[in-house]
């Protein structure tokens, strides 16, 4: 079989990597909550973070024909990759926020640094990484709010919002694949073939930490009382676009910009209850050796990402849906840190198999929805996504195969449960049934000897917010 | 004839003047029938909150005619009465009910220094010299020091 290779997902493991901040069933103003500090109330230093220990147990099958007995990313727990059943301290965060000197209530910072085991500190086996490390000016309170330092980009509601709060233990397969992005090997990096159990041979071939939705720039924003009940939040964000405790590797800079309206029904902080509705896009360049040969051949490749989203939370209900899709680095797994599947396009960087050039595409949605049974700690969560990946390539034959195209689709119907112990404790019960399929391949043939095996995965998750 | 008339402008401008400090002390003075101080000099966040339920439960328990309540502000704790508190909307509305709110313009004075600049202070709060100087001079005047 081709070595048409595994797929990608990674599903759980670099699904750890994201942002965070305070506690469920919630909407809010992530924009303020995440950048500025009540004015005149902050304290010198809020010390403040949270852990999230949990286990997982993954069913799915081997592959099949060339690859019997084989797994793929997608089939195994993350961020190590080498088992279908594991323990894990997904995140375990401390931080520090407030002000320096609270008598000037217009300058805030937000410090935060991560120590459990995901994509952000496994790679290269960091004991520790800074997530965030920001500084904000609100002398134009009224008006702008300027923030400098390494911070969250405002997209997806999803990746965006306070992690700690995240309703769910692992992100979308769009989520995770388009945002949750995986900073280019510095020189090309050939992919890693499918592994038995157990193996030693890491399946994530990213040297490099995720950039776990964050960047390090200049950004300004603000949340805008239009009418009494009545936001607009928006921002305008300029970053380097190369990942997170780095300075840039080109001249170019990534563009972010975010804007939502949002109707506030009840309450404050993370919590509220509010009906928002939101855009947002980013774009930037990004500098990769995606050519299979001895020489480093590093070239500027186009990466753009946007979407729109709406979240609904009027107790005890929640529903929320997203749309997003990307354009160019298309992320193809994290055994393939080159972005090159395995097949007729490896190391061949302008091949349509690639997911590097700019008419390279992928698309995600999904819609979720929560129910808190009133009167009780117990709330139901449902959530139905699915991703579509290099979806516009036109057809190839190669070797046995004809009219094939490198799009893969990714379905996730996943239903939880929480128990809110506290207001700062919840266990979270996902069940999640996955499937994945080369959608122009025959079940059984090229990628699909290993997407067939794809199944449910059950996940247990407890967070403790301090 | 020239006398009687200048000491009847006299006696006219004393009535007035007393009428005048009469009226004062009668608009200064307080009938109701519990007074409480309640002083916010901390610099943790949560106290302003604090103070502030706090006015607001007495208000509720007695009745907004029947307690008077002066919310004093010095050293950290002034920052409650600063321009654009977070809690500006609750100073607001407590202050519709008649709580009164004092900022120490000694703290003031400080606080200019350390920023280069004078603070701006809430719309509804009233300089006073010395936080701490009308606090006791609230107790004398028979209300009772609350610090949350």
């Amino acid at each position: 079989m081709k070595a048409i290779f595994k797929k990608t997902m990674l599903a759980a493991s670099c699904a750890a990597a994201l942002v965070g901040t305070n506690t469920t069933v919630q909407a809010a103003d992530w924009l303020a909550l995440q950048g500025t500090e009540p004015h005149g109330t902050a304290g010198r230093a809020k010390v403040w973070g949270f852990i999230q220990a949990q286990y997982q147990h993954d069913t799915s099958d081997p592959g099949t024909g060339p690859n019997a007995g084989l797994y793929i990313p997608p089939k195994l727990i993350g961020p190590d990759l080498e088992s279908r059943s594991s323990f894990n301290i997904n995140r375990a965060r401390i931080g520090v926020r407030g002000t320096g000197m609270p008598i000037d209530p217009n300058v805030n910072y937000f410090f935060l640094v991560e120590f459990g085991n995901n994509a952000i500190t496994n790679p290269g086996s960091g004991f520790a990484k800074l997530t965030d490390a920001s500084i904000t000016l609100n002398h134009l309170k009224d008006f702008v709010r300027l923030r400098a330092g390494q911070f969250k980009i405002p997209m997806a509601e999803e990746i965006y919002q306070g992690i700690a709060l995240f309703d769910y233990v692992n992100f979308t397969a769009g989520t995770n694949q388009l945002l949750l992005e995986r900073v280019p090997n510095k020189v090309y990096t050939g992919n890693t073939p499918p592994q038995p159990l157990n193996s030693d041979t890491s399946l994530n071939g990213y040297t490099e930490s995720v950039a776990a939705a964050r960047g390090i720039g200049l950004q300004l924003f603000n949340t805008l009382n239009v009418a009494p009940d009545l936001e607009v939040g928006y921002s305008l964000m300029v970053d380097n676009g190369n990942g997170i405790g780095t300075s840039d590797n080109n001249q170019k800079k990534d563009f972010h910009a975010y804007f939502n309206v949002t109707k506030v029904f009840k309450g404050k902080g993370p919590r509220r209850q509010d009906w928002k509705t939101f855009a947002w896009y980013t774009t930037g360049k990004r500098v990769i050796d995606g050519t299979n040969d001895a020489t480093h051949n590093p070239v500027e490749y186009d990466r753009k990402r946007y979407g729109i989203g709406t979240k609904y939370v009027k107790l005890p209900f929640r529903v929320s849906a997203e749309w997003m899709k990307g354009e160019g680095v298309i992320f193809q797994g994290p055994d393939k840190p080159s972005f090159g599947l395995l097949g007729p396009g490896v190391g061949n960087p302008n091949h349509a198999f690639n997911g590097l050039n700019s008419d390279a595409e992928a698309t995600s949605f999904y819609i979720e929805g929560g129910y808190l049974i009133p009167k009780t700690k117990w709330e139901i969560d449902l959530r139905y996504a699915k991703f579509n990946r290099m979806d516009n390539q036109a057809p190839i034959s190669f070797g046995p195969f004809t009219d094939v195209t490198p799009e893969f689709e990714f379905t996730e119907l996943t239903l939880g449960v929480q128990y809110h112990i506290n207001k700062k404790t919840r266990l979270t019960v996902n069940l999640s049934k996955n499937e994945a399929e080369a959608v122009t391949f025959a079940a059984g043939a090229g990628p699909n000897s290993n997407l067939d095996g794809v199944d449910n995965r059950y996940a247990v998750q407890l967070t403790h917010i301090f | 004839m020239k006398k009687p008339l200048l000491k009847l402008a006299a006696m006219l401008l004393v009535a007035a003047f007393s009428l005048g400090a009469f009226v004062a002390q009668a608009a200064d003075q307080s009938f109701a029938s519990t007074k409480v101080v309640l002083q916010i000099s901390d610099p943790n966040p949560f106290k302003q909150t604090l103070v502030l339920n706090v006015a607001s439960n007495l208000v509720k328990a007695y009745g907004q005619d029947d307690v008077d309540v002066e919310i004093v502000a010095f050293g950290p704790g002034l920052r409650l009465l600063m321009d654009g508190n977070a809690n500006k909307n609750r100073i607001a509305g407590l202050s519709q009910q008649g709580v009164r709110f004092s900022a120490c313009e000694n703290t003031v004075r400080n606080f200019s220094k350390k920023l280069g600049d004078a603070p701006k202070l809430d719309g509804h709060a009233k300089l006073v010299k010395a936080g701490v100087v009308q606090i006791v001079d609230l107790v004398k005047k028979g209300y009772i020091l609350v610090k949350p």
